[in-house]
């Protein structure tokens, strides 16, 4: 039986894993590789890792941190961030990326998801969307939830479906950071309308959270904060779902 | 004693870093050496062969002819010399690969590979899932038994013979897993992303058949 995946996603500046809101009041959680191995080995399911600070100069640290993260992890490596052309996809699948997510440069030119799935195959391209509720819609946001976009969240779903996306990465703006579950209503609206595996992001706060995740049929449920601050571990929340009779890796 | 000689098939469509890696831990300190196939090779030149696939079918079958190895590993098959294939490496040694197009594929072990039919299921089949061993053997072993490894495909072998298949897994239907003519293993899963049981199998791979 196909198993639930749990997912710690890795905001890295350089090298090192950092904690903060839209950039403020960043905080240094540790250093990358050292963090991705312990994941790896404590039975995280795949390791989710963004650059979220992808300027020029930074670019080529987060690459060779890619690279040392690859060589110490024997799971998928799931890398984003800063991703606007298919020669950046190309980049970080050489330093060793298993996937790539792409998200504003999605939404920017659609076309770069059929190009990248064409020339890589639509298992390792995964679309990340932010979206959040605004005028009664869900509508897709960029820039870390500071734009509004016109696309309305099942429609974009559909259309990277269709465009040779593999998975779908999905973080809710309205229940990112706040630590109160996942954002269950959207998650459903995406899960029942798109065939396609989907991972639930943003807002997991507590092990009740990532079972209530689990009955949205997302297939991967991503979580930050409560790993990287050690309030529990990835056996801790896998052993509360086998408990629950959540199909899981133990 | 002269060193054996393990091929690594780059099919220009994926990474293979991971492989590499693992096979590189596997054989530092023995003697074993690794070397990346990416043209013509000469099939006496080696003892074992694995081929990494990503992508698509037809795509791997074109590569490798564009690139030259298609008629050096028909070659190195015919003579039953070992073969690991994993995921697309292991589709194309079906009779056909049914994505995009049909494609002739190296009829090694009988079936086509198609997509999974159901509607219900959420497609590609990506993630963690057991296998079933069917039949023990040099690098399948029974405690591989109902252990986890890490499946992202969308097409399926199918009409395989039984005799063919050491394992199973289940997505919406039991769907060969692990398959093996003579010498020839194909593995649908990536045991290079699998952890200790994906790098287990490797290593049973690698000094044990």
């Amino acid at each position: 039986m196909l198993k639930t995946r749990i997912i710690p996603c890795l905001d890295i500046i350089k090298n090192k894993v950092v904690k903060g809101v839209n950039f403020k009041n960043i905080k240094v959680m540790g250093n990358a590789v050292e963090m991705a191995k312990k994941y790896s080995s404590t039975g995280a399911d795949e390791l989710c890792m963004l650059d979220i600070n992808a300027s020029y100069q930074n670019r080529k640290t987060f690459i060779k941190t890619v690279e040392a993260i690859a060589k110490v992890v024997n799971i998928p490596l799931t890398v984003g961030g800063g991703i606007s052309e298919i020669n950046d996809i190309t980049d970080l699948l050489n330093a060793g990326a298993d996937k790539v997510s792409i998200n504003s440069a999605a939404v920017k030119n659609p076309k770069l998801i059929r190009q990248a799935s064409l020339k890589h195959g639509s298992q390792c391209i995964v679309v990340a969307i932010d979206a959040k509720r605004y005028e009664k819609q869900m509508k897709v946001v960029i820039k870390g939830g500071r734009e509004i976009t016109n696309k309305e969240l099942v429609s974009w779903a559909k259309r990277v479906h269709q465009l040779g996306a593999g998975e779908i990465l999905l973080t809710s703006m309205d229940t990112d950071g706040v630590q109160k579950g996942f954002d269950s209503a959207m998650l459903k609206k995406v899960t029942s309308n798109v065939n396609l595996p989907i991972i639930a992001s943003g807002g997991v706060g507590s092990l009740e959270h990532f079972y209530l995740g689990y009955l949205t049929k997302s297939t991967g449920l991503l979580a930050a904060s409560v790993f990287h601050s050690g309030r529990y571990t990835i056996n801790t929340v896998k052993k509360f779902l086998d408990k629950k009779g959540v199909p899981v890796r133990l | 004693m002269k060193k054996k000689v393990i091929g690594l098939i780059d099919g220009q469509s994926g990474n293979i870093g991971s492989i590499t890696k693992a096979i590189k831990d596997i054989i530092s300190g023995r003697d074993y050496q690794l070397r990346i196939i990416n043209g013509k090779f000469n099939p006496l030149n080696f003892n074992k062969i694995v081929l990494p696939g990503q992508g698509a079918y037809a795509t791997l079958i074109s590569n490798l002819k564009k690139f030259k190895i298609y008629d050096s590993l028909e070659q190195y098959l015919k003579n039953d010399s070992s073969y690991l294939g994993i995921c697309v490496g292991m589709q194309i040694l079906s009779d056909r690969g049914y994505e995009d197009k049909i494609t002739k594929g190296l009829g090694i072990i009988k079936g086509d590979v198609k997509k999974f039919n159901n509607k219900k299921l959420i497609i590609p089949h990506m993630g963690w899932n057991s296998v079933q061993i069917k039949k023990e053997d040099l690098i399948v072993r029974k405690n591989f038994d109902r252990n986890d490894f890490y499946f992202v495909h969308s097409y399926t072998f199918q009409n395989t013979n039984k005799s063919d298949i050491l394992a199973t897994t289940y997505y919406g239907k039991n769907f060969p897993s692990i398959v093996k003519n003579g010498n020839i293993y194909g593995v649908q899963f990536h045991p290079e992303k699998s952890h200790k049981h994906g790098l287990n199998l490797i290593k049973n791979y690698i000094l044990k058949s």
